[in-house]
């Protein structure tokens, strides 16, 4: 594998064509003499062959920078195309606000409650009689025309919010957000999560040197993370691990900043992708059914 | 779809000059949003809309169709003889020659397989509800200039010029029919598995259908082949094409396949049960009749 990235043939982006191994190196020594780069290695170009599902048109997919993360000062350590259906889609706010407020209200459940004028204490009697008092007739003392009555349409509890957003929704709402957080630079790729120190100051200075948005979503393929990673990133509410399973709009949007790994973003874009594409989308666009086997 | 494009590029490029978009800043789409309050006072309160008296406010209205006592509309008719056993008719839904090559273009079928009704319907874009007095599919001629496919199919009908089309190409179609108990295993095969039946046989047609299943005019799966091939050069003579010598074709396996008429699935016999989860096939042994055939084959 390094020997065909040694030669200048096989860089498929046009852009990069002309550079080698060595230049890369020079770069490096060149910027920041102060970072202790452990060995150089080769630049990571991944240009993807996305096989079953080829964008329409090539030249529309994104180039992004992979970063390092082991060290403060920012590294380029290469190059991934990400999909354009994926990355590059309208950005749909509309969209996006509906699956936010999906996600708000689908496990609420209000738990506010008055009583009706059945469970008000008392008014069981009729007040005063039908006719001849000169006062408005009444049956009880607690209807809802009556201070202190029961109320006639109020909240009862517990009332769920419950509802399913189209599955279609979700997927473009997903999307949508991928490309807004790529569009307006919010999106980082770095490839590996391996951090150096258990230091949350490490990550403090790491956000400040690179302009990083003060949160931080960092967000990897599997559900466990290596040690130092963790330990820093407990001691602040601000920067937050997820695996890529987890991805939603709501975290998305409320982290300023989306930090995803190579191989969170390869399985993002490969998931995403078999859903906009899968033959049997009738069957899934259809009503939600809640129990089935 | 370029508009789409553009207008996708277009709506990034703004994005990188607007400010960051967050939980605060966004809204929904306008007039989505309708007002689940109950009217209080002045404005939708009071009445609530429902007007004074009446059978508005006291939701006691004329049943549907009333005509406040003539002879209503609908009871004027006392029958209309144009329906009659029109829920009893078999139907086949249409699938054009234009919708079937756009399929076979856009991989969504694959060409080198012999199509039948199971095919079509695991392509997700076409349905079938037996249940709805639907014995299959139709073929049409809508986009018969245009179809350039070489095909083995099997549908329920299709016209004369349809299979001229089909023949032209150095194709084979033939059309069979399924009782509606086989279509229920053919329409959701993973489906009809699952309930670990044994794979039934597919009756005959019935009596209205026999003639047209064993004329070999419209390929039935029933004909005589020798009838059949004499038919196909008939077709190329009245249609003024060279028939294709599909024994020279490499797929020449591929597109002589042919079910048996007791037979639903491709390389499937009847009596079969198939495992899913196990990925097996039981054969009965003890089936007298079964057995019987088995030797009679070998």
């Amino acid at each position: 594998m390094l020997n065909l990235l040694n030669k200048s043939k096989s860089i498929l982006i046009p852009a990069l064509r002309n550079t080698t191994v060595r230049s890369t190196h020079d770069a490096v020594k060149e910027a920041t003499p102060l970072v202790e780069v452990a060995a150089p290695t080769p630049p990571l170009i991944l240009p993807q062959n996305w096989s079953q599902y080829e964008p329409v048109n090539r030249s529309l997919a994104r180039q992004v920078w992979i970063e390092n993360i082991d060290a403060i000062p920012e590294r380029k350590l290469g190059l991934i195309e990400l999909h354009p259906d994926v990355f590059a889609t309208q950005p749909r706010v509309d969209v996006i606000q509906e699956n936010v407020e999906w996600q708000r209200k689908y496990r609420y459940v209000s738990f506010a409650h008055t009583k009706t004028r059945a469970e008000v204490r008392g008014g069981g009697r009729k007040p005063w009689p039908q006719k001849g008092m000169g006062r408005a007739r009444h049956g009880s003392i607690r209807s809802p025309l009556f201070r202190g009555g029961g109320v006639a349409h109020g909240p009862r509890s517990p009332t769920t919010h419950f509802y399913m957003l189209p599955f279609f929704k979700r997927v473009m709402g997903l999307t949508a957000t991928l490309s807004v957080k790529l569009a307006q630079d919010d999106l980082h790729i770095i490839d590996s999560v391996d951090v150096p120190t258990r230091d949350p100051e490490f990550f403090k200075e790491l956000i400040k040197e690179r302009n990083w948005g003060p949160s931080v979503l960092i967000v990897d393929k599997d559900d466990i993370f290596p040690e130092n990673i963790c330990y820093a990133t407990d001691a602040l509410g601000y920067v937050n691990l997820m695996p890529s399973y987890g991805l939603n709009i709501y975290s998305m949007l409320k982290h300023d900043t989306l930090v995803l790994t190579v191989n969170a973003v390869k399985h993002i874009e490969e998931r995403l992708l078999y859903q906009m594409n899968r033959t049997d989308a009738t069957a899934k666009g259809g009503k939600f059914k809640l129990d089935q086997v | 779809m370029a508009h789409l494009r553009e207008s996708a590029e277009k709506a990034l490029k703004m994005l990188r000059t607007l400010p960051r978009v967050q939980l605060s800043n966004i809204r929904p789409n306008p007039n989505s949003k309708k007002n689940t309050k109950r009217g209080r006072a002045q404005h939708s309160g009071d009445k609530h809309g429902a007007g004074n008296k009446g059978s508005g406010q006291r939701q006691n209205y004329m049943r549907l169709g009333y005509e406040t006592g003539n002879n209503p509309f609908y009871l004027r008719f006392p029958y209309e003889p144009y329906y009659k056993g029109h829920h009893l008719r078999r139907q086949y839904p249409p699938i054009s020659l234009l919708q079937l090559q756009v399929l076979l273009d856009t991989n969504r079928i694959d060409s080198k397989q012999p199509i039948d009704i199971t095919t079509l319907c695991n392509s997700g874009l076409l349905r079938l509800q037996p249940a709805s007095m639907e014995y299959g599919f139709q073929l049409t001629d809508e986009g018969i200039d245009r179809f350039k496919a070489k095909i083995c199919i099997e549908v329920q009908h299709a016209k004369e010029s349809v299979i001229a089309a089909i023949e032209r190409n150095g194709g084979v179609i033939r059309t069979a029919y399924y009782d509606p108990r086989s279509l229920q295993a053919m329409v959701n095969p993973s489906k009809w598995f699952e309930k670990g039946v044994p794979i039934p046989k597919r009756l005959l047609p019935p009596q209205d259908a026999v003639e047209y299943y064993t004329s070999a005019k419209n390929r039935g799966y029933l004909a005589d082949p020798e009838e059949i091939s004499k038919e196909r050069l008939v077709l190329a003579q009245k249609y003024g094409y060279e028939l294709p010598r599909i024994e020279d074709d490499p797929d020449y396996e591929m597109l002589i396949s042919q079910k048996d008429a007791r037979q639903i699935f491709y390389g499937l016999e009847p009596g079969w049960v198939i495992g899913l989860k196990d990925k097996l096939i039981i054969k009965s042994k003890s089936l007298p009749e079964e057995q019987a055939n088995r030797e009679e084959k070998s």
